[in-house]
């Protein structure tokens, strides 16, 4: 009996010791509610979540002027936000964090989506993404000096260019363009694109490339929306929403390498710090899936408490996801934790309508 | 640079990338610098210049470090814009925007903290001046007379240079003179030259100063007496000594004027160059005509308007939940005949609609509810046969938008007939309802006409976009076969969609609107542009046209918005939105030269949604409320000064969606009541008060 109480005890301090890690750690998360004009600043104590801040954004105050990517610069210092509606044109928007002060604002192109900002070059590239401006508009990324706030060029890679992300090294930016399918690399220096590939398996006819009209278009049904690197920096994670999977993009070969079929409508996705999970978001049947990157197998599919799946942030220590969720109508947008150990949901936080962009901040012991 | 040139650099920089570091440390980044050879830069549009940068450290020694070397897109572009790790750069700057810009260079570090910035002013001069030119000088003046004088100023790129400062010189100052504005006063007969110059460029001008043959002037007005806001038509007349008019003699206007009260406003009116004068407040004004030394003037009275009215409540169908955006009230058909409705949207909330029986205004009932995918319903409209409704979606979850077609034949039975979100994803936020046709305005950016003759399956017909550079668009009302849009910074644009069929019965109404004696061109599948009236404050947000009942002059009322404190910059931020603006009257007689003639401005709170009926003007004011403005006889001038406001209502509720805060969206005017939304509290019915009764009771 004594050895059991023991054994337990024992086992108790081992599972506290595993846990506690993450137990007294505070995860801070920056996410947007796309139709709210708010930022939702939520904290995750390793338990529970709770909404530290809903930081109110724009400046018409009877129109929704749509927050939609968010990202934190490399030292933490600052967010930025691109707020897809303007007259006529959207615009960056630079904020303190922890202050949430407004900075500055530049005016860019039509509704800027996903950016970040390059731990290499220190400059901001996001894409305009021009969502509602018909199928036949190649749209650009914008380079912006983000301590001065002025956009310094405009690289044009497709039609409705969507997700983006750098490399780690911050050398290399890539981009995935909806209605062209393609993927595109930009040099982050010397502000080029350098190689673009298709996302489908097929090389799309009819496609002309850099031409700035494309009359004859024919949608494609890969339609890309979200790309993102692994941590080594060898391989791009390419999310075809139309065809319901996910590409692996071998960034030397510059070739597919596999592909992960998916359950219907992926979105969005992340890789864990520690090479090891996909993370990817179903937008068409509200789940958010986790895969075994050496696998290639899906190892969970957790449902999560919207209609609408968005976006995902993993924390740096590769332990939890955030997921925002976007809801319908009147429903608030959700932020939802999930476990990457447990696979499990393990709360979620109530934001703004249509949740949509997410970032991650900081972990506080 | 080809590919093995490209990849060999970015190898190079990559790898120099993470080893740069430390160097950089070593030399201390504090005392880094940047510097440019030459030290400022003055460049004309489309010239190139060479400029050689280099880092160095406090003791003037070159740091080899990469670095970044840019400018603002579309002023300044330059070439490389990345140098190599040598940490010196020769950078070729080319020109494309004039004015003041900065050449920047900032140095690569993996820490942000590290990273060094240089700036160098480039100066990029507007293009030469090319010419200064008199706009239809004067030939002969006359003696004892003041003239203006008008200039234009070209570039060399053809650009009309308003930022010029043009001097106006007379060649004989003791003859005639300039005034620091323009004016030349004639002093004595004879011939000189004036000349405009600017820079180094001149124009010369002669003209004749000629004996005045005024001896006299006699004034007259039809009217001696007028309430304030009624335009008094002066006439002046010069005569020679033999009681003869001189016809070609300018005559200056003015005004004195003694207010009637003990306490409270002051006199003010205004007298234009025409003669048109109008008063504020009630008094005894004197106007004068002069000319050559020669003055008559005539006294009118003028006393207060008293149109002042109130108006009451008769309803109201509170909204406690959600905001409430804009409304439509019609007749019900078939067997709701003699019943009366109104649907109103929301603002931000679930995609509703709401339908009301208001056939007892005192008794306002809910009847349905109609939920789209959206978050707002911004703008709802019904067919002229009371058997559509119109809806539009902003914040659709699948993003696609549009807008939604109703049957609301049966109002309590309202039902989804179709969707249509074509190429109209990016959300529709107004629309308006003529002819079987829909006008609805597409991402902000167009407004696209959809035929709904079969409300089942809508069909675009055409689409109408400016050409301009960021054009934008918010609103589109329909009249007589023209579109009415207001495109913020483009202004109203008057659009002919096919204008009204020229028989006897339209002739009236054709014969007293100047748009459509020329509208009949265009059509539903071809609108086309007949004139526009800009707004250089980019607040154009609505437009109304308003044929005077009582003078028969056309006009198109344009209303602003404007969130001068809600603001764009961080100082802005957290402030409470208190919108300001106003109405705009813009007198249509001459369709190519619109001019706005009268102003209708609360002072302190925002100009929203508008409807004329008749002579009476109803507007929603945001926090101000519903205002009804008499807009009967001559517009001009400040029309809110000139008493011409008749009545105001606040709606608020202790139950609102912000409880007891007036913020009107759009009023309707509708069988003797004035229907209004209020974005906080709902929808509401009121009427004038009927005094007598008040009175008797």
């Amino acid at each position: 009996m004594r050895r059991l109480k023991r054994r337990i005890n024992v086992l108790f301090l081992l599972t506290i010791f595993l846990i506690s890690p993450s137990l007294g750690r505070d995860y801070y998360i920056y996410a947007t509610a796309e139709s709210e004009d708010e930022v939702a600043l939520v904290r995750f104590d390793g338990k529970k979540i709770h909404v530290e801040k809903r930081i109110p954004v724009g400046v018409w105050p009877i129109e929704i002027e749509g927050p939609h990517g968010i990202n934190v610069s490399p030292d933490g210092e600052y967010w930025y936000l691109s707020m897809a509606h303007g007259i006529p044109f959207g615009h960056l928007y630079k904020y303190r964090t922890g202050s949430d002060e407004l900075v500055d604002r530049v005016e860019l192109g039509l509704f800027p989506a996903t950016l970040q900002v390059s731990p290499a070059t220190g400059l901001l590239y996001v894409v305009n993404f021009n969502l509602h401006g018909g199928h036949d508009e190649v749209s650009t990324v914008s380079i912006v000096d983000p301590e001065e706030m002025v956009e310094i060029d405009r690289v044009e890679t497709g039609i409705m260019p969507h997700g983006s992300r750098l490399l780690n090294n911050g050398l290399k930016h890539y981009s995935v363009a909806m209605m062209s399918a393609k993927l595109y690399e930009l040099d982050a220096m010397r502000m080029e694109i350098t190689r673009t590939l298709s996302t489908g398996k097929h090389e799309m006819k009819k496609m002309g490339g850099m031409k700035h009209k494309m009359g004859d278009h024919s949608m494609p049904k890969e339609k890309p929306t979200w790309v993102y690197p692994h941590p080594n920096d060898k391989f791009l994670y390419v999310v075809n929403n139309g065809t319901d999977e996910v590409v692996e993009v071998d960034v030397e070969r510059w070739v597919i390498t596999r592909r992960f079929q998916t359950e219907k409508g992926p979105y969005n996705c992340e890789v864990s710090r520690d090479g090891k999970k996909l993370v990817v978001t179903y937008k068409s049947v509200a789940k958010t899936a986790v895969w075994d990157i050496d696998s290639g197998k899906e190892l969970a599919k957790i449902k999560n408490t919207r209609k609408v799946t968005h976006g995902v942030v993993i924390s740096p220590d590769s332990k939890f996801a955030f997921v925002s969720v976007e809801g319908i109508g009147s429903e608030p947008g959700s932020v939802d934790v999930i476990d990457l150990s447990s696979l499990k949901l393990v709360d979620q936080a109530d934001i703004g309508k249509q949740a949509g962009g997410i970032a991650f901040w900081k972990m506080e012991n | 640079m080809n590919k093995y040139t490209a990849t060999l650099l970015s190898l190079i920089l990559t790898s120099f990338l993470f080893a740069q570091d430390e160097a950089v440390e070593e030399a201390e980044k504090d005392s880094l610098y940047f510097f440019f050879e030459p030290e400022e830069l003055t460049i004309e549009v489309g010239d190139s210049a060479r400029v050689r940068i280099t880092l160095v450290n406090q003791n003037g020694e070159n740091v080899e470090n990469p670095f970044y070397i840019y400018g603002r897109r579309r002023a300044i572009t330059t070439s490389p814009r990345l140098s190599d790790s040598s940490g010196v750069a020769m950078v070729t700057v080319k020109a494309f925007k004039p004015g003041s810009h900065e050449l920047s260079a900032r140095s690569i570090t993996k820490k942000r903290e590290d990273r060094v910035r240089g700036t160098m002013p480039v100066e990029i001069p507007y293009p030469p001046l090319k010419s200064v030119t008199f706009v239809d000088p004067a030939e002969t003046i006359y003696e004892g007379t003041t003239v203006s004088f008008k200039t234009v100023v070209h570039d060399e790129a053809g650009l009309v240079r308003k930022d010029a400062v043009v001097t106006l010189l007379s060649g004989e100052p003791r003859v005639a003179d300039f005034d620091p504005f323009g004016n030349l006063s004639a002093k004595f007969k004879g011939r000189i030259t004036v000349e405009a110059s600017v820079e180094n460029i001149t124009a010369t001008h002669t003209l004749r100063i000629v004996s005045n043959p005024v001896r006299g002037m006699s004034l007259s007005s039809p009217e001696e007496d007028a309430r304030t806001g009624d335009v008094i038509q002066f006439s002046a007349t010069p005569l020679t000594r033999s009681g003869k008019a001189v016809s070609d003699v300018p005559v200056k206007y003015s005004w004195t004027g003694v207010a009637e009260y003990g306490i409270g406003l002051p006199a003010n009116a205004q007298v234009t160059q025409a003669g048109k004068f109008v008063a504020e407040t009630a008094g005894i004004y004197t106007v004068r005509a002069t000319t050559g030394g020669f003055t008559a003037s005539k006294s009118v009275k003028v006393i207060p308007r008293e149109v002042k009215s109130e108006m009451e409540l008769v309803g109201h169908g509170l909204v406690p939940s959600v905001a409430t955006s804009d409304l439509w009230v019609w007749p019900g058909i078939g067997k709701y005949a003699g019943k009366d409705f109104a649907v109103t949207g929301t603002w931000g909330a679930n995609g509703d609609a709401y339908f009301w029986d208001v056939t007892d205004p005192s008794n306002i009932v809910p009847i349905d509810t109609i939920t789209v995918d959206a978050r707002t319903v911004n703008d709802v409209k019904v067919s002229e046969d009371g058997k559509v409704c119109v809806i539009t979606r902003e914040g659709a979850s699948n993003r696609k938008n549009g807008i939604v077609i109703l049957d609301v034949s049966d109002p309590y039975n309202v039902e989804i007939l179709s969707e249509f979100n074509d190429d109209l994803t990016g959300g529709v936020h107004n629309v308006f309802v003529y002819q079987n046709h829909v006008f609805a305005v597409n991402n902000g950016r167009k407004f696209d006409i959809i035929n709904i003759e079969n409300p089942r399956e809508p069909v675009r017909v055409s689409v109408f976009e400016l050409k301009t550079p960021g054009h934008s668009i918010h609103d589109v009302w329909v009249v007589d076969g023209i579109a009415y849009s207001s495109n913020w910074t483009d202004g109203v644009q008057m659009v002919d969609v096919g204008g009204l069929p020229f028989i006897e019965r339209n002739l009236p109404m054709i014969q007293s609107n100047p748009l459509l004696q020329v509208a009949g061109k265009g059509n539903f599948r071809n609108p086309i542009s007949i004139t526009y009236k800009e707004d250089q404050t980019g607040r154009n947000h609505a437009a109304f046209p308003f044929l005077s009942q009582s003078t028969g002059k056309f006009h198109v009322i344009a209303g602003d918005e404007w969130f001068p404190f809600g603001g764009s910059d961080a100082e802005a931020v957290g402030n409470i939105s208190n919108p300001r603006g106003g109405y705009h009257f813009i007198d249509m007689t001459d369709i190519h030269n619109p001019e706005e003639v009268a102003l209708y401005q609360v002072p302190e709170a925002g100009s929203h949604n508008l409807w004329v009926q008749g002579d009476t003007l109803y507007t929603a004011y945001y926090q101000g409320g519903l205002r009804v403005v008499d807009i009967s006889g001559e517009l001009l001038g400040d029309i809110y000064k000139q008493g011409r406001e008749i009545a105001f209502f606040h709606g608020y509720s202790p139950d609102g969606y912000i409880p007891n805060a007036p913020n009107a969206w759009g009023p309707q005017p509708y069988k003797g009541l004035v229907y209004f939304s209020d974005m906080n509290s709902g929808l509401y019915a009121v009427r004038f008060v009927d005094k007598e009764k008040k009175e008797t009771d």
